[in-house]
């Protein structure tokens, strides 16, 4: 009999104690061994400090959408900062702590301390083995992971190795001291520690599946779609969670022939951008809320002169520079809505890992066919989640090139913003033969001369309203799971919400609530008639989202015709489905 | 603010929470806590047998659930292990490297195996049933054993060579019987334990004790003074019970055998108490000192320990006839008579 | 020995507590500061802790440098009797090894360290005397024990005749007759006494003074006197029955088994007392054949002035400890001890401040039987030999506070005669100091002095691995073998391989750590590294009223640190800072508290 198994990961430290590597090692190490994993950190905003970071990993060998609440087990690297995570271990969970720091703890400094009874502790000198096994107290995180290979049944031969491949541009110091650390937590704890849980992942009946998968977060899929969709510039500025985009295509991009370019601000990359869209060459760049914010004024001229563009938009918690390191939804005002005059633009909210590589091939698509400004929606959370998923399918040869070349005969007299049936102008590359336009960000006639009468300001916005509504059949259709008809609690989510709600949707199900989900890919141009005709077969609509007002149940609003129940939160945490389930407990009764 | 006190118990057993629940009952105000180093909530120790052989489960073990402490708000710390008493300060250094700060102290911590000294240096060879982690370790060991030897001098050893053989394993049985516990058995009894353990076709030696102990693979081979050779594939350690008070040697509280307390269970500093199987006591009937092993005996201690902590002066009496001699102290006994039957 | 400039430092600078730039030693100093002096016994417990100031650090390091030769040479430095002391030693060093601090581990065996040096240099090993010119003037010594032996031996090598005289058959004093051979080989004792006597030292044996010469005379005859005649009349319990036959004093039991005798002591022997002597006692009486050896305490055992590795042997032999007793009377059967009856105590805070006493539980008796009986509840002094001249403390010689003088001109009087039972490292160390006080009187100033040597080191000597090398045990003769023959010594001694492995423990606190602020980038990789709270962020450093440096008080706020310093009383010198270190700004400097002659 298959057994299941879905176990809740937290290891909690200090800035510089190596708590995220540790995760992420686990997670990477976990998901190569077939296990489904939903990865989360948090850490702090500045660097030099002593800041809490927690790295949080569920793995499971069943299909997982969310990250989960709360923890099975809680590594404590630090004290301090551990204690204010114990609230989130579970009541039954496991902790793992150093029961020889450098120092005596004063009374209640000490995790361990804290512990309830029901969780089961288990010390081990994490400072002390690491001591031994390379002489630094560094290693300790990775002690902590031999303890956890021992503690959990995880093949260790093979963790060892995915150390060593993981180091493997280090110096042979660095391999060493990791791999031997690891290796004394292990065997201490096989030595030491009593078991008395019973948790395995080399239980028989514990499957995973052996199928060769990609190990990858949000942003390295947006960067890999980016390589595989042919782009040739990427600009931007750093700003976190999106620098890792730029980061990797720094390595991959010059190399195939493409130029990356670090500019002095976002405003720069956004021009860089435009600039090499109008040179009809694939060009993206990736930002978070303040640089957006920025981007919105150059971003309307992309719309104006309908130059293709993307920006991929990672959310974090604002206003302003506000929280850099916590997870947030609270653009998708801005992404929809920003900037002067009726500004169409498409938004794409990506709600998986594999969503944000398609979504990125079909925003160059979608920005190069209807030649103006894409946006894509990811968060902290989506941007930094390390997911266990199948490979992405390269984009189809369709999506590669996706350019309305104008014909011989518009060349003839050439109207670069020709109002056709689709809003689609012919667009010609500078350089084409008789094809030289002016392009502007004035109202402009189809030849594109700056014309300021009624007339083509009405005929020019209905053309580029148009065109992104016919955009909205080549975007795929929400998605919808649950109850089909007499559903009691409908629940309506985007981005990276969406997997919570969807397995609370599931969950709420199997306690006997017809509730139904669904989540739209595309925010702009809205789905409208998928959504009204959800919303008409629910009684009680539900919306969870992480910003504080609302933002994507007031876009709906119109189209619902009812009050729609908000479930908001920003504690800068994904949001949990054990709180999106007992919210539609609680409507539902 | 006058700060609170806080009544410190150490040991999670029946003398640990009879004086942690008196405590409660006379002072609702004060913080209690109660620190042991085991992971399992107050159980009957006597039924652990049970357990492992599978007769009773987890929850029937337990005298105690957790919401029960919490109900009478006293903070339950489980799975550690003070390693040093400060009585100056008033300090308590935890295993896991914390300073606990007391007003009063408890000492309940009860006893621990005990191995005889010529065996001493095997004592990483053995396993011993002395817990609720001990005996959930044989349990999941239970099945893969044939033929288990049992080292035994104690009447918990007797009753777990018959549960093994109830189960089917071809078990071997020393029997000490010189320096049995708590009390010598003479060498009539001992041919009638051997007599009745040999009807139950459990192979008993007795009075040829171990002489060197060394392993094979996954086995244990006892050579014996008179050149003897057993082989089994699990040691069991069965010697009787001495009190847990190694981390106290050194602090500067009185002990001996056991921690030495007057008529009052006072220790040596005053505000320091010890209960249960830890304490010893100078009786004047008996004219000597004596340690209390038993549950009953641990209630009983353990509220007189919490009244007088509490300030009245309750004297403690000996509650059965019941001693024996054991390496020069007297030990009152009073719950193996149960386990007879 | 390395050449090096020999000169002393006059101003009063000091050079060990400092973390400020720019007083980083470069090359080899010397300092009497009084701060400095202060930093060794801080920073050095073990040399601080031994009564002769052992430079313990510098002979454990010659070992594993298998210098075993000038390993002993150390020693003899402030102790003629390393072979010795390497085996009977109350270790008072190991008790303060910061090894055994906390959570370190066990302290290093430094005593056995110590008996390796002796026992592995080679037999043809020259011995170094660091002789002065002759004087002429003459010193008599009345007992050749540990203090006599040393004080002779100093007075020796300072150029002053030395007779001593010795009331028994040979000397060594408690060393030849109070210990016994299984612990202590008289061959040892008998090389390290020729050792000192080659020197030209007159023993003049079986000479008794106040009755075969007259204390008087010997005034008279020598430019001093020096009275070292120990502790050798043993306590009485003052019960009845202590006259019978069968019942001994320990020490009493312990010399007639040294002397040749070998008492008839039955099967059953109970001894009274917890220090070395009743434990030889019962260790002896086991070796005689007795059937049930038992030491009984009138405390617990926690109260017993004997090492753990004394009592582990004792209890291994088979000897029972019983607790909280206290003899009332010993009965007897036609002359001969029958049984004898004790009494419980319980333990109780004393009043007058000795701490924690036995008092006896009044109707607790009980009685044991017995064969022998053997009181080894400590000795005496005995200052017979003076007349009725000399101040006494008690039983004590008197001296005048702060010297060896006692009340009668020209009679010094020093270890256990003045102090009362102590031990033979504490006899040793008095005895130069006797020495050196009348030295110092002879030739009108002092030829020698303590001072700090600071020597800058490129090496830590050390490796991080060490540290969790666990205590090398001291391999013992087999039970049957002890049995064979009472004089088998027990315990073996290392052989040069367990000998090694001893002395890299050894954390080699001589050695000075500390980061050059001046150079510090603050990177905190030697935090990193630290294996325990050994180096600090520090704010500021506390100033004790005497002008020494105090504790460090530490920051974890970035704004505040001043400097990150290595607190040294902390440090386990794994010399892991000093490697990981990337502007090299930890500098290594040996610190030794040494005796420096003042001859110019």
């Amino acid at each position: 009999m298959a057994r299941k198994i879905d176990l809740v990961i937290e290891i909690c430290g200090s800035a510089g104690e190596g708590t995220i590597s540790a995760g992420e090692i686990l997670s990477r190490f976990m998901s190569s061994q077939g296990f489904e994993i939903m990865s989360f950190d948090t850490y702090p905003s500045e660097i030099r400090g002593f800041g809490k970071c927690v790295a949080h990993s569920r793995i499971s060998n069943q299909k997982i959408f969310s990250p989960g609440k709360n923890a099975d087990v809680l590594v404590a690297l630090n004290d301090v900062h551990s204690i204010s995570q114990l609230p989130f271990l579970k009541e039954t969970g496991i902790l793992i702590f150093d029961n020889k720091p450098l120092r005596y703890h004063e009374e209640d400094k000490s995790i361990a301390g804290w512990v309830e009874p029901g969780i089961i502790s288990y010390g081990i000198p994490l400072h002390e083995l690491a001591q031994r096994a390379a002489g630094s107290s560094r290693g300790r995180n990775m002690v902590a992971l031999g303890a956890i290979a021992s503690l959990f049944g995880i093949n260790a031969k093979a963790f060892e190795e995915s150390i060593i491949k993981r180091y493997s541009k280090k110096s042979r110091i660095v391999i060493d001291s990791n791999v031997n650390s690891f290796i004394e937590g292990y065997k201490w704890a096989k030595e030491n520690i009593t078991k008395i849980n019973g948790i395995s992942f080399e239980s028989p009946g514990i499957k995973p599946s052996r199928k060769k998968r990609e190990i990858i977060n949000g942003n390295e899929a947006v960067a890999r779609a980016a390589i595989d969709s042919g782009i040739h510039l990427f600009a931007g500025y750093p700003i976190t969670p999106a620098t890792k985009i730029m980061e990797i295509l720094s390595k991959e991009l010059p190399g195939r022939g493409g130029v990356v370019i670090q500019t002095e601000d976002e405003i720069s990359a956004i021009g860089n951008v435009i600039g090499a869209g109008f040179a009809g060459k694939r060009a993206m760049t990736a930002t978070s809320g303040p640089g957006f914010s920025l981007m919105t004024e150059l971003g309307n001229l992309a719309i104006m002169a309908e130059v293709p563009a993307v920006i991929v938009n990672s959310q974090r918690g604002g206003p302003s520079t506000g929280l850099p390191t916590k997870t947030e939804q609270s653009d998708l005002n801005i992404a929809v809505k920003g900037g002067s005059g009726d500004s169409y633009r498409i938004v794409l909210a990506p709600t998986t890992v594999e969503e944000c590589y398609e979504c990125t091939c079909l925003a160059l698509y979608l920005a190069e066919k209807y030649q103006t400004l894409v946006v894509l929606l990811l968060d902290f959370f989506l941007s930094n989640s390390i997911r266990n998923i199948d490979s992405p399918k390269k984009p189809a040869i369709k999506l590669l090139d996706a350019n309305k070349a104008p014909g011989n005969r518009d060349l003839k007299s050439y109207k670069r913003y020709k109002i056709t049936g689709t809003g689609i102008s012919p667009r010609a590359i500078p350089g084409t033969p008789g094809g030289m336009f002016v392009s502007t960000g004035l109202e402009h006639s189809e030849e594109g001369l700056p014309r300021y009468d009624s007339e083509t300001h009405e005929k020019m916005t209905e053309k580029r309203y148009m065109k992104i509504q016919k955009a909205l059949k080549e975007i795929p259709k929400p998605k919808r799971s649950g109850c089909k008809k007499n559903i009691k609690v409908g629940v309506l989510a985007w981005g990276s919400t969406a997997g919570s709600a969807r397995e609370a949707v599931a969950e709420a199900e199997k306690c006997g609530i017809r509730a139904a989900f669904m989540s739209p890919l595309s925010l702009s141009p809205l789905p409208v008639d998928e959504i009204t005709e959800f919303a008409n077969e629910c009684e009680i609509l539900l919306v969870p989202e992480l910003n504080s007002s609302g933002q994507f149940a007031d876009l709906i609003a119109p189209y619902v015709y009812k009050k729609i129940e908000k479930l908001n939160m920003v504690t800068g945490l994904p949001m949990p489905s054990e709180d999106i389930l007992s919210k539609i407990k609680e409507i539902a009764e | 603010m006058p700060k609170k006190d806080h009544y410190v118990i150490i040991g999670n057993g029946p003398a640990g929470n009879k004086a942690a629940d008196v405590l409660r009952e006379n002072d609702r105000n004060a913080r209690i806590t109660i620190l042991s180093d085991e992971h399992f909530s107050f159980y009957y120790r006597h039924k652990l047998c049970d357990f492992m052989s599978g007769v009773i489960d987890e929850d029937t073990l337990k005298v105690k659930f957790y919401k029960e402490y919490k109900e009478k708000n006293i903070r339950l710390r489980l799975g550690q292990r003070v390693e040093k008493i400060d009585p100056d300060s008033k300090t308590l250094f935890l295993k896991h490297m914390e300073k606990l700060r007391y007003t009063k102290l408890i000492l309940a911590v009860g006893s621990a195996p005990r191995v005889l000294p010529s065996l001493l240096r095997y004592k990483d060879y053995f396993t011993f049933m002395s817990n609720y982690n001990d005996a959930a370790n044989v349990k999941s060991m239970l099945e893969n054993i044939k033929n288990p030897i049992v080292i035994g001098g104690d009447l918990i050893g007797i009753n777990f060579i018959k549960m093994l053989s109830r189960l089917k394993k071809k078990a071997t049985f020393f029997m000490y019987y010189k320096s049995f516990w708590p009390f010598d058995l003479d060498i009539k009894k001992a041919d009638a334990i051997r007599l009745s353990l040999e009807k139950n076709n459990i192979k008993t030696i007795s009075g040829d004790p171990v002489k060197t102990i060394s392993r094979r693979d996954a086995d244990y081979i006892i050579e014996t003074e008179s050149g003897r050779e057993i082989e089994g594939d699990a040691l069991f350690s069965f010697m009787g019970r001495i009190p847990n008070i190694q981390f106290i040697k050194g602090s500067g509280i009185d002990t001996e055998r056991g921690i030495l307390v007057n008529e009052y269970l006072q220790a040596n500093y005053k505000d320091i108490y010890a209960c249960g199987d830890c304490a010893q006591i100078y009786n004047l009937e008996l004219k000597d000192y004596w340690i209390s092993i038993g549950w009953e005996n641990s209630i009983l201690q353990g509220e007189v320990a919490a009244y007088n902590l509490l300030g009245e002066h309750r004297i403690i009496k000996p509650m059965s006839k019941k001693i024996f001699n054991v390496e020069g102290i007297k030990v009152k006994t009073s719950w193996w008579n149960q386990l007879k039957t | 020995m390395k050449e090096e400039k020999l000169y002393f430092e006059k101003e009063t600078e000091d050079f060990s507590g400092n973390i400020r730039a720019g007083k980083i030693i470069k090359e080899v100093r010397f300092s009497d500061n009084p701060r400095d002096i202060k930093y060794v016994s801080e920073n050095i417990p073990c040399q601080k802790a031994c009564p002769a100031n052992t430079n313990i650090p510098g002979y454990i390091r010659c070992i594993s440098e298998n210098r075993f030769g000038r390993s002993f040479e150390l020693n003899r430095m402030y102790n003629i009797f390393p072979g010795v002391l390497g085996r009977i030693c109350s270790r008072p060093c190991e008790e303060k090894c910061r090894h055994g601090e906390g959570d370190l581990g066990k302290p290093v065996n430094i005593c056995w360290l110590k008996r390796a040096g002796a026992d592995l240099k080679s037999p043809w090993h020259r011995n170094k005397e660091n002789l002065y010119a002759s004087t002429g003037k003459t010193v008599a010594v009345i007992g050749a024990g540990p203090a006599g032996l040393s004080a002779a031996h100093e007075l020796a090598t300072h150029g002053h005749k030395v007779t001593i005289y010795e009331a028994m058959e040979n000397p060594g004093g408690m060393l030849m007759y109070g210990i016994p051979e299984f612990r202590l080989p008289r061959t040892i004792v008998e090389q390290e006494i020729d050792n000192i006597v080659r020197l030209g030292i007159d023993i003049k044996q079986g000479v008794e003074i106040g009755i075969d010469i007259k204390l008087k005379e010997l005034l008279k005859q020598y430019n001093a006197v020096i009275a070292t005649t120990g502790c050798p009349s043993a306590f009485n319990m003052n019960i009845p029955g202590e006259e019978l036959d069968g019942v001994f004093s320990g020490f009493d039991f312990v010399k007639n088994i040294n002397s040749g005798s070998s008492p008839n002591i039955g099967n059953k022997v109970v001894v009274i007392g917890g220090g070395y002597t009743a434990i030889d006692c019962a260790r002896l009486a086991i070796r005689l054949g007795a059937q049930t050896v038992s030491v009984n305490l009138r405390k617990t055992e926690e109260f017993m002035r004997i090492d753990e590795h004394e009592m582990a042997q004792a209890k291994n032999e088979k000897i029972r400890i019983y607790s909280l007793v206290q003899p009332v009377r010993i009965e007897g059967k036609s002359g001969s001890v029958k049984e004898i009856v004790f009494e419980r105590t319980r333990l109780e805070t004393d009043k007058s401040g000795k701490g924690r006493i036995s008092v006896p539980i009044e109707n607790s008796g009980f009685a044991v039987d017995a064969d022998t009986v053997i009181i080894a509840i400590g000795q005496h002094p005995d200052a017979g030999f003076a007349g009725s001249g000399i101040k006494l403390d008690g039983q004590r010689i008197n001296t005048k506070q702060g010297t060896y003088k006692t009340n009668i001109k020209g009679l010094y009087a020093a270890g256990d005669c003045v102090t009362g039972a102590t031990n033979v490292i504490s006899a040793i160390a008095r005895g130069r100091e006797v020495a050196q006080e009348i030295d110092e009187l002879f030739v009108k100033g002092k030829r020698k002095k303590k001072v700090v040597r600071f020597e800058p080191s490129d090496t830590t000597d050390r490796k991080r691995s060490y540290d969790f090398i666990p205590q090398v045990k001291m391999p013992t003769l087999s039970l049957r073998d002890r049995m064979q023959n009472e004089s088998n010594e027990v315990e073996l001694g290392y052989d040069k391989e367990a000998a090694h492995k001893e002395a890299k423990r050894c954390y080699l606190c001589y050695y000075k750590y500390e980061i050059d602020t001046s150079s510090c980038i603050y990177c905190s990789a030697c935090i990193d590294v630290a294996p325990r709270d050994c180096i600090k962020m520090i704010n500021e450093v506390e100033l004790n009223k005497d002008g020494t440096l105090g504790d460090y008080i530490e920051t974890s706020d970035w704004q505040k640190i001043a400097a990150i310093a290595i607190d040294n009383k902390r440090c386990i010198r794994c010399g892991k800072c000093y490697e990981v270190c990337p502007m090299d700004c930890i500098h290594i400097t040996k610190v030794e508290l040494i005796e420096q002659n003042l001859e110019a």
